[in-house]
């Protein structure tokens, strides 16, 4: 096991800064976000979970994916290669929160050429959580405080020293330059929540689809988005064109995406006018559904890896994992009932 | 005189026993103990309702879905909300505006001390002169009378702002709106705010970027906050629902002083008088 110290974390981290682009975990009036750092002084240690998920180094909240130039002829370009950057303070949820977007932008044809290049420039260096935190459920969608799944390196405090797991090639590339020492070191196991519910299969959530439970929780939905902003596995996004320059006989634009969410009331507006989820109830049910029924049966994972980030956000206090428990009670009942 | 509780409880018991309404719009707990809003169509479940310094979510907001005959031949649902002073303002706003009917609402006024942001008492709050909301149909008593605060200076964070340079104001909102998601919960939470389209989202014409960035936030708040001149109520719904604790109510605020300074209006205090910006009236004269 490589053990080190706080120190020579700092140090290490002080090498990188000066040759890459260093995403880790700041403090801004009270809220934790993850930002380019200039100094390693500038981390947040004491954070439990941060309220902006880490999906910002690969999946930007706005960015250009194609430069259009439209005069005599129509130009297209490409926008440059993202650079090469360190994300530090990933915890182990949000890790495999870039897992589940890699199921769809990546895994399945079309490849998504932005997030593919992102992806492939992020080295991801995990901080294990010693506990599972107020409203975190990580162990519900199967995961775990101390997971090491989509991480390059995984760090562990314990007392005074750090021990260090790398797992794959890029995180090597990182740690044969951190200062440690191979020893025995007891990791003690994270503390998890009890209590918690058990998840249901895909099939049990759409046996519940046209329940009225999902209509009376949609009362309190605003509509906000605050929820899909906050979330480490939430991938929807918005796109336009927007003019960037005019001048005679040419017109420059740039094509944004932009993120968004199925809660907004407009998502699902099309020309025409239609909505398919013109109500709060079916907009509500389907970032649900999305979650645990569509998404695994379309790409394989969850989109939901418990981090709980939805439960602080909502200023309606619609809370994910109730949702889970009563779906859990709904199904039960209706097995009892035969 | 028996607890907040209760006498909500017992008002929204009786509203749905007799049929004058069929639902009732409170604040209940959840399994963390915060305050969230509830949706009461039994009597029997009035025994959820609560009221804390928790309950700082206009609830005003969601009588928006229920403004509206939900079919053909139906008439407007009869709704009861649970409100502090800063609310029923909303309501008077909302009646003047033509979105609600006096007849459709019964109102259950709270005596109110004061409710938090962030486990905080709100700034408004602290400075607030009414304790009682200018119209109801029920007024729900504390044991004990609340006292009126102190000073009166509703706008004096406000007043220290104005101190600071543009060059100051215009870094600290930088600074604020860098940490803004462009979610639209403030939007959202906002019962003034009540557009199909707003007008940050509209494809055509296409107003502003889509982009998250500060200058796009920065145009959807200072705008949002214009469309609310003489509008807002300061009823803090938007600071409430911000997931990054963005003072919103500073924008919001800023705006209502210079409306009261120059029109001498207070928005909400009747619902007769249209907000300043909304009408045009020929005999106005500014207060310069």
């Amino acid at each position: 096991m490589k053990v080190t110290t706080q120190n020579k974390i700092n140090e290490w981290l002080a090498g990188f800064l000066q040759k890459s682009v260093v995403i880790a975990p700041v403090e801004t009036e009270g809220k934790f976000v993850y930002r380019q750092i200039e100094e390693y002084s500038q981390i947040a240690w004491d954070f439990e979970r941060t309220d902006m998920p880490p999906k910002t180094a690969v999946f930007p909240m706005t960015e250009p994916i194609l430069y259009i130039e439209q005069g005599s002829k129509t130009i297209l370009k490409n926008p440059p290669l993202p650079k090469n950057k360190i994300v530090f303070g990933v915890r182990p949820c949000d890790a495999r929160s870039m897992l589940a977007l890699d199921a769809l932008f990546i895994n399945k044809e079309p490849i998504d050429p932005q997030y593919a290049h992102h992806r492939e420039s992020v080295t991801l260096i995990g901080l294990s959580c010693p506990q599972m935190w107020d409203s975190c459920f990580c162990t519900v969608v199967g995961g775990a405080p101390n997971s090491t799944d989509g991480l390059d390196i995984l760090i562990t405090k314990v007392g005074d020293h750090y021990a260090v797991q790398t797992f794959t090639e890029k995180g090597t590339e990182l740690t044969d330059k951190l200062i440690s020492e191979e020893k025995d070191l007891a990791i003690p196991k994270p503390v998890l929540t009890e209590n918690l519910p058990t998840l249901q299969k895909s099939g049990e959530w759409m046996e519940l689809f046209n329940n009225i439970f999902w209509e009376e929780l949609s009362q309190s939905c605003i509509s906000c988005r605050a929820c899909s902003f906050v979330c480490p596995t939430c991938r929807c996004f918005d796109v336009r064109d927007e003019l960037t320059a005019f001048r005679p006989g040419v017109k420059e634009f740039e094509r944004l995406r932009a993120w968004d969410s199925c809660t907004a009331a407009g998502y699902r507006r099309i020309a025409g006018g239609h909505n398919p989820r013109d109500t709060q109830n079916k907009r509500l049910r389907n970032r649900f559904y999305c979650k645990f029924a569509y998404y695994p049966d379309d790409f394989g994972p969850l989109g939901c890896v418990g981090c709980g980030r939805c439960i602080d956000a909502c200023p309606a206090g619609i809370n994910i994992l109730e949702v889970i428990t009563r779906v859990e009670q709904m199904t039960e009942r209706e097995k009892v009932n035969g | 005189m028996t607890s907040l509780e209760n006498q909500i409880r017992n008002s929204a018991r009786k509203f749905l026993e007799d049929g004058q309404v069929s639902c009732v719009i409170g604040y209940e707990r959840d399994a963390r103990g915060r305050a969230r809003p509830a949706f009461i169509v039994k009597a029997d479940d009035t025994e959820r309702l609560i009221w804390d310094s928790d309950c700082s979510l206009n609830l005003v907001n969601y009588l928006h879905s229920r403004k509206s005959p939900p079919g053909k031949d139906q008439p407007i649902p009869k709704t009861a909300v649970v409100v502090r002073p800063c609310d029923v303002r909303a309501i008077q706003l909302l009646i003047n505006e033509q979105q609600l009917k006096r007849e459709n609402i019964k109102i259950i006024g709270i005596t109110c001390a004061g409710t938090d942001i962030n486990h905080q008492l709100r700034t408004e709050c602290e400075f607030c002169q009414e304790r009682i909301p200018l119209i109801y149909d029920v007024l729900v008593e504390p044991e004990k009378p609340v006292e009126l605060p102190a000073s009166q200076d509703a706008y004096a964070d406000i007043e220290e702002m104005e101190s600071w340079s543009s060059e100051e104001r215009f870094d600290f909102w930088t600074k604020e709106f860098d940490r803004c998601i462009r979610c639209y919960a403030c939007r959202q939470a906002c019962p003034g705010c009540y557009c199909f389209e707003c007008v940050a989202e509209q494809v055509d014409p296409h107003w502003t970027s889509i982009a998250l960035e500060v200058p796009e936030k920065m145009f959807f708040h200072v705008m949002r906050a214009f469309h609310l001149a003489g509008r807002c109520v300061g009823c803090g719904a938007c600071e409430a629902a911000c997931p990054m604790n963005i003072p919103l109510g500073k924008l919001n605020r800023k705006i209502a002083k210079e409306i009261l300074e120059l029109f001498g209006y207070h928005t909400g205090d009747n619902s007769e008088n249209l907000p300043p910006l909304v009408c045009f009236n020929p005999d106005e004269r500014l207060k310069i």
